[in-house]
């Protein structure tokens, strides 16, 4: 398995991780699911100390409600990064709330999704978003950029 | 004719008389301040007789300020050559007074002013009840800039509870419904018929109150957001909304007619929040007839445009109508039509706030008509003003 069929799953309800899981093993999305609890311990996965391999998921999942670091603070800081501002980030939310669209989108993410009550859509939601960032869009990486 | 003008001339005496019956105080001064008349209201006021002050100034009357400034005003008018207006302060029984003084030169021949007459009228009562007046401004003011800051703070604290509710309220929810899946996916067969049907039923209601909270949610927000107005198209709207109906429900026959050219001034979003409320409510309520009609358009009423969405579908019934815009009130049970019961009261807010009316008409079985308003007459030049100060 390519270190790269991994997704991180930035979120803090351990509920929520239960349903993302089952969500993707029951659309059949084969990817390695790590999870970061909050945004400090996502922050050492993406960004570690010199010396210890960054994990360079094929996309991440972000709750935009943690606690400390926001999801937002997590986005900001992997945009501003060159080592991770190409990975394609995913909002989470519980709420339609338009401010929260809004700012993640101005804060660089790729998508909006917003988690539904009913597990059915929920399975729909991570159908579509698994289909559009794991298979049909091809991922930009940053040193084909640059050779290009 | 000669005798009777000498009757008609008028002497010292009833010149005094005339200076003597009125509530203003009169009196005359040579240059130097020396007095030379004053009138039975000074005498009153001032507590001394018309013979004992001939030859007094007023340094030997008030308080040496007062004179000083007596005596300049004096000079002023003397100088003038014509009445000037003053407004001086003089002692009074219960503190000082406020005079509105009119001073006069009387000149001699030679055309030099020679004394100055001065005619003070007590308008201590006006100063006060301006000053009454002032001062309750000045606290109304500091009213309205306290009850605007609590209303802003309120507004602020209804937003982050809106947005606690939007969060918190769903996580929970989402959980139950979850959970009440992986139950029925891999415990289903420890569960028999039943068991399977509670955790279905656990799943609907945990949905349908995300609806709920959802509605709730939509109807605090047409409460909250600012008023933009703009010019709408109400036409172009209602045809957009019935569109996207019909591309839901193809298999309906439903006879539409929008009036042409309907317009007015409104906030875009809240209107169409509306406009959308109203319509997907008739065609709602339309659900059961053959023939489906709806129908949108307007009339005048007292020069002022009346929108209204009707319907032949089910109706309400006449004496419900006050329950009609209440959130969550429903006239028809949740088997007949679906819905959460906060669409019209979502309609009535945004028509509120917009300064407008709403009131409805049935014929139970035969539909309903919903008439609405975005503004009241009197008070659109009023929200012109207060855009404008925007």
């Amino acid at each position: 398995m390519m270190l790269n069929d991994q997704i991180l799953l930035i979120e803090d309800n351990p509920d929520d991780v239960t349903f993302t899981q089952r969500a993707f093993r029951k659309n059949n999305f084969g990817n390695k699911i790590v999870v970061a609890n909050d945004g400090a311990m996502a922050m050492k996965l993406l960004l570690p100390p010199a010396g210890i391999v960054a994990l360079r998921p094929s996309i991440v999942l972000l709750d935009i409600n943690l606690p400390q670091m926001s999801g937002l603070d997590v986005l900001r800081r992997l945009r501003s990064e060159e080592a991770t501002k190409l990975i394609p980030v995913i909002m989470l939310t519980t709420s339609n709330d338009d401010r929260d669209v809004r700012a993640s989108y101005e804060c660089g993410a790729n998508g909006f999704v917003r988690k539904p009550v009913a597990f059915d859509d929920f399975l729909c939601a991570v159908k579509s978003l698994g289909l559009y960032w794991l298979e049909v869009n091809e991922q930009v990486r940053p040193q084909e950029r640059r050779s290009g | 004719m000669e005798h009777r003008r000498r009757d008609a001339r008028v002497g010292p005496e009833q010149l005094l008389a005339l200076i003597d019956n009125t509530s203003a105080v009169i009196y005359m001064r040579d240059l130097q301040g020396r007095y030379m008349l004053i009138n039975e209201e000074y005498e009153r006021l001032f507590n001394v007789s018309r013979e004992d002050i001939i030859g007094m100034k007023d340094h030997d009357l008030f308080p040496a300020e007062m004179a000083d400034e007596f005596l300049a005003n004096d000079k002023v008018a003397a100088k003038s050559g014509g009445p000037v207006q003053f407004e001086e302060i003089a002692p009074g029984d219960d503190g000082p007074h406020t005079y509105l003084t009119i001073k006069f030169p009387l000149l001699g021949s030679d055309g030099e002013a020679y004394a100055v007459c001065g005619i003070s009228t007590d308008i201590t009562d006006r100063k006060r009840a301006e000053q009454e007046v002032r001062l309750f401004n000045v606290k109304l003011e500091q009213r309205v800039r306290e009850r605007t800051a609590e209303l802003e703070a309120s507004t602020k604290e209804l937003d982050a509870f809106a947005y606690s509710v939007s969060h918190d309220l769903r996580a929970p929810l989402r959980s139950l419904h979850g959970f009440s899946q992986l139950l029925l996916e891999d415990y289903s067969d420890l569960l028999d018929e039943t068991g399977v049907s509670h955790l279905r039923r656990l799943q609907v209601n945990a949905t349908l109150m995300a609806q709920l909270l959802d509605d709730l949610l939509r109807l605090s927000r047409t409460t909250r957001v600012e008023l933009r107005r703009q010019s709408i198209d109400l036409t172009a709207m209602a045809e957009s909304i019935l569109h996207d109906l019909a591309a839901e429900e193809p298999d309906r026959t439903v006879k539409l007619s929008v009036e042409p050219e309907l317009h007015d001034v409104g906030d875009l979003h809240l209107v169409r929040l509306a406009m959308q409320n109203l319509i997907a409510n008739a065609w709602k309520f339309t659900g059961g007839e053959s023939v489906a009609e709806i129908t949108i358009g307007s009339m005048l009423r007292d020069s002022q445009p009346v929108f209204f969405v009707r319907d032949n579908g089910a109706g309400f019934d006449p004496r419900f109508e006050n329950k009609l815009f209440e959130p969550f009130q429903r006239l028809h049970s949740a088997a007949d039509f679906e819905g959460s019961g906060i669409g019209l009261a979502i309609v009535q807010r945004v028509v509120l706030r917009h300064g407008g009316a709403i009131w409805a008409e049935s014929v139970p079985g035969e539909g309903a008509t919903f008439f609405f308003t975005l503004a009241s007459p009197v008070s659109l030049s009023e929200q012109r003003g207060e855009d404008d100060a925007k």
